[in-house]
């Protein structure tokens, strides 16, 4: 077993994975290592992506019609497959950010109350 | 939308799967990567960042399968595999394959087949629009309630004062003969009233329907024609409209022609027909103006928004009050309504639904065969599904698995019976009483395959659903821990066997008893002595042109006429007149009085059938004569009027005295009242059919009460078809204009006679569906001893080593047979005497519980499944002690 190199890094909350890729490609398409790197860096290592759950995100974002994909160049000049958000997944990305919003809100409540 | 677009994400990646999986290859290959490049800036070297990345992310493989199984197509693939896996194990065993699907073949298509009778006669709506809104209306005797109709003047009563109906018609079928283009011959004439076509809201194909203005007295006669015959006789000629045909030699004006698709009446197989004016009708239209008489069948249709039971009710204060108008035409009599359908299919309905049901218990039986060969084939399945789930596969993944065997073998059996349902529609078609309504339309069509689907579902599910029952407790552990799959069986498993092949027995029992009713029922029928004798008879009838030969005196010269020409034929050894021949034409029911007799009171009329013969028809038919004298050359128009009776007549209406001499008034209309004097006594015939009883008759001489048409019945040793042209021949010396229909050899016709007929067809099917469950339920007993056998070669080996007989071994099977026959019996023979009482009123002659039945068919059942268990009982026998020791 690989040996988390923070104490502090921990899994992603369930069903979270999601919104987070969204909110990602929300600045621009990017490619997979991309998008797992921006969410770890941006996290400041919290969060570390395990490719076994990322690629069947990828996957059901694109089935349900959020995201869409393009072989493009990188900047070190590979092929790689590069994911774009579609203005339904923008739209997705508001709902679940508000909703998201919703329960941080009320789980505090309920934190603070005991 | 969102589903939509996951469908076709999913169909997309179906079709390029493999292009889809390269590219995941490449993404996370990529990934890789970049992980490790990232790795390798830390300072590590390339082979140990590799390694740590290739940790981190795990099974490579793993991922794969995950990303894959996010789409719906994954469960189609596993599927898929299910599919081909089955048909790999099926193909391997194709023993068991072939029993399997040939058993369900049997099983669906049997069921489908007498399914699509069941659907075109019973099930399929009338073919007219509203159909449930359209009744019977009857006239019945209070006292005997039947399907009688009505004098003209009640009809128009009936019709002008009801509030519920919104149209009604009287009809009446003749066969009028068709001359002028190509050959004469007879079309099926319907004289209508006008409403007919509102009734069943049809509408003409081309001209107009009958107008009230049609039907008076003096009106000129037209006609409506069915496409069939617009375009088999005409052509299809456009221009018919307007032109004149000639139907028994009289001129009708064709006003309309009625689509192919409205057919009245519905029993016509032949769609070639025509329809009159009631008042042009040859035989009723003089009869409108009269009172009394029970003749105008009467068909209405009920206005939307009106129940029967609102209709019937009006109708009753119709009756009260014409009872109250005239009483001695009306008393005893009520109207009665009753729909169409039920008119049509009523007789047919009961012995339909008893088919249907015995062809749904042999279905029964091959389920049960099959859940019992299943069975088997778990038990040495067991260590393949054992090693398989050791292995890592899941309980749900086996059982799908297994599901997709047994719907494979359901769909191939559902295939393979609709093949044979195909041809067993055409058997049936052959095979059908020809009176059954919608004949023509028995076929297997949409609605019958989807039953077919269902069919072979259900089945799927109920031989699939038990072996799992019973295979719930069979755990992976201890089928591990058996040296051998064989010794391995579960107790329960050979109990569940058991229990199949008893349950089998059980309705085998059911289905023999009731074959087996049938049969008697039916051997006593065709045994009846009919009283008279149609060996070497055959019977032809000339009709005359009812316009032309109007007047009786007419019919009786021609009669003579025809009878002196025929009796010369060469080959001829006797020859008569007989109008109506018993049992082939029905009947004509007539009321009479007896002359010094108190009249009788209204509704309760002396009721004989009345038949008109020349004197040498009781010598041609062997009926005999009791007493008195036969009628002869003398008894003609101006003589005095005689009369013979028969003897149920002369036991029931002159009780303790002596008829001969007596009087008798009675006549076909016009010569209701005239009186006959009682000259002769005969001997009783089935009137009607073989299954009534004789009633009274009452017999006239041809010449005293000539028809406008005869039947003309001859004895002869020459073919039927010689007969007929000769017959032929004879007719057209006299008129050559005069057609020769019906000409049938007596004891063809009364084996075709529905009242023989529709009793052999189910008979037939019936005694069919018992052999198949017969033979069925045998395959299920020795399937069961023969397994039971295999599976215990070892302990029959130890008993043969320790010195058993091989005749108490072979004892030792055969009692376990027994036991198993007779546990089915035990339970099969109560059910029988339940299910014996729905075919009750299908017996002619024999009771429900006829005990010569209830005994056969049990020692059918004991001596066929001995036998089946002797087979596999004479292989225990021969068991090797050596080789059944070392065989584990």
């Amino acid at each position: 077993m690989p040996v988390p190199p923070e104490s502090r890094q921990s899994e992603l909350v369930q069903g979270t994975l999601d919104m987070l890729i969204l909110k990602t490609l929300a600045l621009e398409p990017m490619h997979g290592y991309g998008i797992a790197m921006r969410i770890e860096q941006i996290s400041k290592g919290v969060f570390q992506v395990n490719p076994g759950s990322l690629f069947p995100a990828f996957r059901r974002l694109e089935r349900a019609g959020w995201l869409k994909c393009e072989w493009r160049a990188t900047e070190n000049n590979r092929r790689a497959k590069y994911y774009i958000l579609t203005d339904v997944g923008r739209r997705q990305l508001k709902t679940e950010t508000r909703a998201w919003g919703r329960q941080i809100a009320a789980i505090a409540r309920i934190l603070e109350a005991s | 939308m969102s589903m939509l677009r996951r469908f076709w994400g999913g169909l997309r990646a179906l079709f390029t799967k493999w292009r889809e999986d390269g590219a995941l290859d490449e993404e996370l290959r990529d990934f890789l990567e970049q992980r490790a490049a990232a790795k390798m800036r830390t300072g590590v070297s390339r082979q140990r960042a590799l390694r740590e990345a290739r940790m981190e992310m795990g099974s490579m493989d793993s991922v794969k399968e995950n990303v894959r199984a996010v789409g719906w197509e994954t469960a189609f693939d596993s599927f898929w595999q299910d599919v081909r896996y089955a048909l790999r194990m099926l193909r391997k065993s194709p023993g068991f394959t072939t029993v399997a699907v040939l058993t369900l073949a049997l099983g669906i298509g049997a069921n489908t087949a007498i399914f699509s009778v069941v659907y075109a006669v019973l099930l399929r709506p009338l073919p007219y629009a509203n159909p449930n809104q359209i009744v019977s209306v009857f006239d019945s005797q209070v006292a005997s309630p039947g399907p009688g109709g009505f004098s003209y003047p009640n009809f128009v009563q009936i019709r002008r004062q009801n509030t519920v109906f919104s149209e009604m018609v009287t009809n009446t079928l003749h066969q009028l003969t068709l001359t002028g283009v190509g050959e004469p011959t007879e079309v099926n004439t319907s004289s209508v009233t006008p409403g007919l076509f509102a009734v069943f809201e049809a509408k003409p194909f081309a001209g107009r329907t009958f107008l009230p203005s049609d039907n008076v007295q003096g009106a000129a006669p037209v006609v409506i024609l069915s496409e069939a015959l617009w375009r088999s006789r005409f052509g299809a000629n456009p221009n018919l409209i307007g032109q004149s045909i000639s139907l028994d030699k009289r001129p009708f004006t064709v006003i309309g022609i009625m689509p192919a698709s409205f057919r009245f009446p519905l029993m016509l197989t032949d769609p070639n027909e025509v329809w009159i004016p009631l008042v042009d009708d040859p035989l009723f239209g003089p009869w409108m103006s009269r009172h009394g008489g029970h003749w105008a069948r009467t068909i209405a249709r009920i206005k939307p928004g009106v129940s029967l039971a609102q209709a019937q009710a009006e109708m009753d204060a119709i009756s009260a009050r014409l009872i109250k108008q005239s009483p001695a035409e009306n008393a005893g009599w009520a109207i009665r309504l009753e729909p169409l359908q039920t008119t049509i299919v009523g007789g047919v309905r009961t012995p339909l639904l008893v088919l249907l049901g015995a062809v749904g218990l042999v279905l029964l039986i091959a389920c049960a065969n099959i859940a019992n060969l299943l069975l088997s084939r778990a038990t040495t399945r067991a260590r393949e599904f054992a090693v398989r789930m050791a292995l890592g596969a899941g309980r749900s993944r086996i059982a799908r698995q297994l599901l997709a065997e047994c719907a494979l073998l359901g769909l191939l059996g559902g295939a393979a019976g609709i093949l044979l349902a195909y041809w067993g529609v055409q058997s049936l078609r052959s095979l059908l009483p020809p009176d059954l309504p919608q004949l023509h339309t028995i076929s297997v069509d949409l609605w019958v395959l989807l039953f077919a689907f269902l069919l072979s579902v259900t089945a799927t599910l109920v031989f699939g659903l038990v072996p799992s029952l019973f295979a719930a407790d069979s755990s992976l552990h201890s089928t591990l821990k058996e040296n051998s799959g064989r010794s391995g069986e579960a107790g329960s498993h050979q109990r569940a066997r058991s229990f199949l092949a008893a349950a089998q027995i059980a309705i085998a029992v059911v289905l023999l008893v009731a074959a087996g009713l049938l049969i008697r029922s039916f051997d006593r029928l065709v045994s009846t002595d009919p009283g008279f004798n149609p060996q070497h008879v055959i019977m032809a009838n000339i009709a005359l042109p009812q316009y032309q030969y109007s007047q009786p005196a007419q019919w009786a010269a021609f009669g003579r006429q025809s009878l002196a020409k025929i009796q010369s034929l060469p080959g001829m050894s006797d020859s008569a007149l007989a109008v109506p021949v018993p049992i082939i034409d029905g009947f004509i029911n007539l009321s009479f009085t007896i002359v010094g007799n108190p009249p009788v009171r209204p509704g309760e009329d002396l009721l004989a059938d009345f038949v008109s013969v020349s004197p040498n028809y009781f010598h041609l038919m062997n009926i005999p004569l009791l007493r008195g004298r036969i009628f002869n050359e003398q008894d003609s128009m101006p003589a005095s009027r005689v009369a013979i009776i028969s003897e149920a007549l002369a036991r029931r209406y002159f009780p303790n005295q002596d008829p001969l001499g007596k009087s008798m008034k009675f006549g076909f209309p016009p010569d209701g009242n005239t009186s006959r004097e009682i000259v002769g006594i005969v001997g009783d015939v089935h009137d009607l059919s073989f299954d009534h009883a004789p009633g009274p008759m009452m017999y006239v001489p041809f010449d005293q009460a000539p028809l406008w048409g005869e039947d003309v019945v001859v004895r002869s040793s020459l073919s039927t078809s010689a007969v007929a042209a000769e017959i032929r021949q004879a007719t057209a010396s006299i008129d050559k204009d005069l057609p020769v229909t019906n000409i049938l050899s007596l004891p063809e016709a009364l084996t075709a006679d529905p009242s023989v007929a529709q009793p052999r067809f189910r008979t037939l099917l019936l005694a069919l569906f018992g052999a198949i469950a017969l033979l069925l339920a045998a395959v299920g007993i020795f399937g069961v001893i023969s397994y039971s056998v295999s599976r215990r070669t070892h302990e029959l080996g130890v008993r043969m080593a320790l010195g058993a007989q091989p005749g108490a071994i072979l004892k030792m099977v055969l009692r376990e047979t027994l036991g198993l026959v007779l546990i089915g019996i035990a339970v099969g023979l109560p059910c029988a005497l339940g299910a014996s009482r729905l075919v009750t009123h299908l017996l002619f002659n024999v009771k429900s519980y006829d005990p010569l039945t209830l005994i056969l068919a049990p020692l059918v059942l004991v001596a066929v499944g001995v036998l089946a268990g002797y087979i596999p009982a004479r292989r225990a026998m021969r068991v090797d002690p050596m080789i059944a020791l070392r065989y584990e």
